[in-house]
């Protein structure tokens, strides 16, 4: 890494590990709390996009996670551990189940599907309310433990998840396999012939993808002491890629960026919350007409405006040397 | 349970639902067969046409019969504006135009909600008599609203049969590279296109705010149902949407009558789900290579 | 000689049209195969049936030994059979090295569990990733485009760049199709030479192409098709002067005309 990226990483990780001390308002921690969560949410989400599926239906998952987690612990009376691994495992069988069969579908008719079964889930929680509690949900869900009463002891619990959530997704992506992942995305037939399993790869993806949205309901439910069917809702999977859009559908960072700007910029407005929307819908509208790149492009093209021309200059002479000798020396 | 009359109502409601249904599916097909844009605002321009029509009703005091063509061509108009602004960034890019849409689709809505705020509003019926066909209760301001549906379906299918204009996008959506060379002016059909398609959305909208009532969250259900149409048809398929209407339209008004709506919901994605699953292009759709 | 490839009575119709009819022939180790034949012959559709792009409607591929009769092409790479594209060369957006490593995909990946896990295994993945390709862009004599995005090269090094894409596998047979279309004279004879630096390290190579003169300057054995079927097969100087391929080609007058 170089010396620019050290030093930010390095602020970063103070920032992070020092947010609920550099505070005393206890709103300000639960931002952080909601922060941690979604962007595990945000960067799973970003695992399929990778691989070129854009899903309308992530939040669905997470309703899996954290129904399952909500009825094992308050239904069944397991302690929380037990309500997480229960959750997760639901949202990563039903995505085993269903992946083999939804990731055969391209693009337009894969965001249909995952838009539509969204839909099927959100109306199957209203409509089997002796489980889920219908439209009003389940209140006083308890939390993951005794001790994790403040919003500042829960900032550490979801930071601690939130490093492990996004380091995984970090993993994949930085390994042979997130190198296979973009190549499916950019040219699936050429990988595929390069020995890619496809289909394969993509459940592979997907499962871990939407267990960690599983884990990530699991938290959030126990977090806010309360599950209903209005926070899995297609609109609300929507949010998930309006951040990996904004902040740019090509790297993790960007749906980090996305995240923190979906996620703070309500309360900067708040009270005002049409405005919000109507503030999203005109990005994402922007965004995607103008700079599909999102804010990971735009500083890209900062980048080049201010210091181009030695990168220009370098990629000129790398053609011009390809540009000679035509044949390799055959022996 | 399955006697003469109630089957009758069903079959009257299927009507009326259909011809609604393939108005909104038709507008949503036409956009994404010639300009491949897959329009998930759509559900917003028959919200539109639905305020239009409360407001020239309501506000200005206008007879339904003048209120209806003149508030609806007036959104369509008025739309125009926004295929410059917005749309045309977007044609023959269908994947930016799925996400971009949304976005449309949220400004309006949530512009709707500031401008007029979230109370459902009531169209005040154009007649309240009621028909008697044996058993069957038809009531005139519902038989009014097909006979209109059904009026612009007609037109439609004329105009897109027998007008230049109607030709000149036909034959952009089976080519744009060959109907271009043939001298259909691009800019112009898709301009044209637009305004039908937004046209008929909202009419469609304006007759469902008329059955039902006016909000801006009235967009919500016509887009799902747009989709499913469309799919069951076969997305670009102008007959398709029309096969796809009828469909939809008895089958809600069957399985809603007898098993409730929730089943009715139920079945219908269920059935869209599986047959993105075997066969995407739906049933007049061609499968692409 | 080891038999490399053998495909048996390959067919495949689609609805009605038989795009490809009792296709058979043998490659054996380090041998150059060329196929060719007028547009709409079907020599795409061979490849893709070979290849496991489409599945057979009859017929059998055997690679050294293994059935692998409509297997998908990911299951081929692994039995050492790769090919290249006609369209769709190379990753457009990304390095020469780039596109190099992601061809490498059988040779360098460790398995998910490794991935996750294995700090180790993964590390020592990536090293054998960089020597892999680097052998590969010496091999080619791509190593001076390394750093430059595919899309800006000359088409005939995109070519090239497929090729090593495929190479990268470590195949044993590689499928070429369509190298030298819409190439100059100068990027022609690039390709040429390239696929005889292959051949030199005993890899077998199939050219399918619809270019005479180049087949023939390059291969050992031509076998020639036409609506779907083989018209003539043998040393390409006999293949040249058959009356059938001639009329193929040319039409029946030149062919009578003894051309």
């Amino acid at each position: 890494m170089s010396v620019n990226k050290r030093i930010l990483a390095v602020v970063a990780a103070i920032v992070l590990l020092g947010w609920p001390w550099l505070t005393e308002d206890k709103f300000l921690h639960h931002i952080g709390v909601l922060i941690c969560l979604t962007s595990i949410a945000a960067c799973s989400l970003h695992l399929i996009i990778r691989t070129g599926h854009v899903s309308l239906c992530h939040t669905a998952f997470m309703a899996f996670g954290a129904y399952g987690s909500v009825i094992v612990v308050m239904q069944l009376g397991m302690p929380w551990p037990v309500g997480l691994i229960a959750g997760t495992a639901l949202a990563a069988a039903v995505a085993a189940v269903i992946g083999p069969i939804v990731l055969r579908l391209t693009g337009k008719y894969f965001v249909l599907i995952t838009f539509l079964m969204g839909e099927v889930v959100r109306m199957a929680i209203i409509e089997n309310s002796w489980l889920t509690g219908g439209s009003n949900g389940i209140f006083n869900v308890p939390p993951p433990y005794p001790f994790l009463l403040s919003n500042r002891a829960y900032y550490y619990f979801a930071l601690g998840f939130a490093v492990f959530g996004v380091g995984l997704c970090a993993r994949l992506l930085t390994s042979e396999f997130g190198r296979a992942m973009d190549a499916i995305r950019e040219g699936e037939r050429l990988a595929e012939c390069s020995g890619v399993p496809v289909i394969r790869f993509k459940v592979m993806v997907f499962v871990i993808a939407c267990a960690l949205a599983g884990m990530t309901g699991s938290l959030q439910a126990h977090y806010i002491k309360f599950v209903g069917p209005e926070a899995y809702s297609g609109f609300q999977s929507l949010n998930l890629v309006v951040m990996n859009v904004i902040g740019g559908m090509t790297s993790l960072i960007g749906a980090l960026l996305g995240t923190v700007f979906m996620v703070t910029l309500p309360e900067l407005l708040r009270g005002y919350v049409n405005l919000q929307q109507i503030m999203f819908g005109a990005i994402l509208f922007a965004t995607m007409a103008f700079l599909p790149g999102g804010l990971v492009e735009l500083g890209r093209r900062l980048r080049k405006l201010l210091w181009g021309r030695r990168e220009d200059a370098a990629a000129a002479e790398a053609g011009a040397r390809a540009g000679t000798r035509a044949s390799p020396q055959a022996s | 349970m399955f006697n003469a009359t109630i089957l009758g109502q069903v079959f009257v409601n299927g009507v009326s639902l259909s011809a609604i249904y393939i108005l909104v599916a038709l507008g949503f097909t036409l956009l994404f067969g010639i300009m491949r844009v897959v329009n998930f605002a759509h559900g917003e321009f028959a919200m539109l046409g639905a305020f239009a029509l409360f407001h020239l009703i309501k506000d200005y005091h206008w007879p339904w019969l003048i209120a209806l063509p003149v508030g609806v061509v007036g959104v369509a108009l008025a739309s125009l504006v926004l295929e410059w602004l917005v749309f045309r960034w977007f044609y023959q890019r269908m994947f930016e135009s799925m996400i971009g849409l949304l976005g449309l689709n949220m400004m309006i809505m949530f512009g709707a909600v500031l401008l007029w705020d979230v109370h459902e509003r009531n169209i005040p019926s154009v007649s309240s008599e009621v028909l008697m066909l044996g058993d069957i209760i038809v009531p005139v301001d519902r038989l009014i609203v097909v006979i209109i549906a059904l009026a612009a379906l007609a037109g439609f299918y004329l105009f897109i049969r027998y007008t230049r204009a109607g030709l000149a996008m036909r034959a952009a959506a089976q080519d744009l590279e060959i109907a271009e060379t043939q001298g259909v002016n691009t800019r112009r059909t898709y301009k044209v296109a637009f305004f039908v398609a937004i046209l008929l959305a909202a009419l469609a909208g304006a007759l469902w705010g008329q059955i039902y009532a006016v909000s801006p969250f009235l967009g919500e259900r016509p887009l799902l149902m747009a989709f499913v149409v469309v799919i069951l048809g076969g997305m670009g398929s102008i007959p398709g949407a029309a096969l796809g209407g009828v469909l939809l339209g008895f089958t809600e008004s069957f399985v809603g009558t007898f098993y409730g709506a929730a089943a009715s919901a139920f079945l219908s994605f269920g059935v869209v789900i599986l047959l993105l699953v075997v066969r995407p292009w739906g049933i007049l759709g061609t499968p692409e290579t | 000689m080891t038999r490399i490839l053998s495909v048996e009575r390959l067919s495949r119709s689609f609805g009605g049209l038989q795009a490809v009819a009792d296709l058979s022939f043998d490659v054996d180790a380090g041998e150059i195969l060329g196929i060719i034949g007028p547009n709409g012959a079907g020599k795409t559709t061979a490849v893709n049936l070979v290849s496991g792009v489409i599945e057979p409607t009859s017929g059998k591929v055997t690679l050294s030994g293994h059935d692998v009769t409509g297997k998908a092409p990911h299951v081929l790479v692994e039995a050492g059979l790769v090919r290249t594209f006609q369209a769709t060369i190379v990753y457009a957006g990304q390095t020469v090295r780039e596109n190099l490593l992601r061809g490498a995909f059988r040779e360098i990946y460790p398995g998910l569990v490794a991935t996750l896990f294995g700090t180790g295994r993964a590390r020592e993945a990536r090293g054998r990733a960089d020597a892999h390709v680097e052998e590969v862009m010496r091999w080619l004599d791509l190593k001076r485009v390394e750093h430059s995005v595919a899309s800006g090269l000359p088409y005939g090094f995109q070519k090239v760049l497929g090729m090593g894409i495929a190479l990268a596998a470590r195949p044993r047979i590689v499928l070429l199709d369509e190298p030298a279309a819409g190439l100059s004279a100068e990027e022609t004879d690039h390709v040429r030479d390239t696929i005889k630096l292959v051949r030199e390290r005993g890899i077998s190579v199939v050219v399918i192409d619809h270019n005479m003169r180049f087949i023939t300057d390059l291969c050992d054995r031509v076998l020639v098709m036409a609506q779907g079927r083989e018209l003539a097969r043998g040393k390409p100087q006999e293949v040249l002067r058959n009356p059938n391929v001639i009329e193929a080609y040319l039409g029946k007058r030149y062919a009578q005309a003894g051309h």
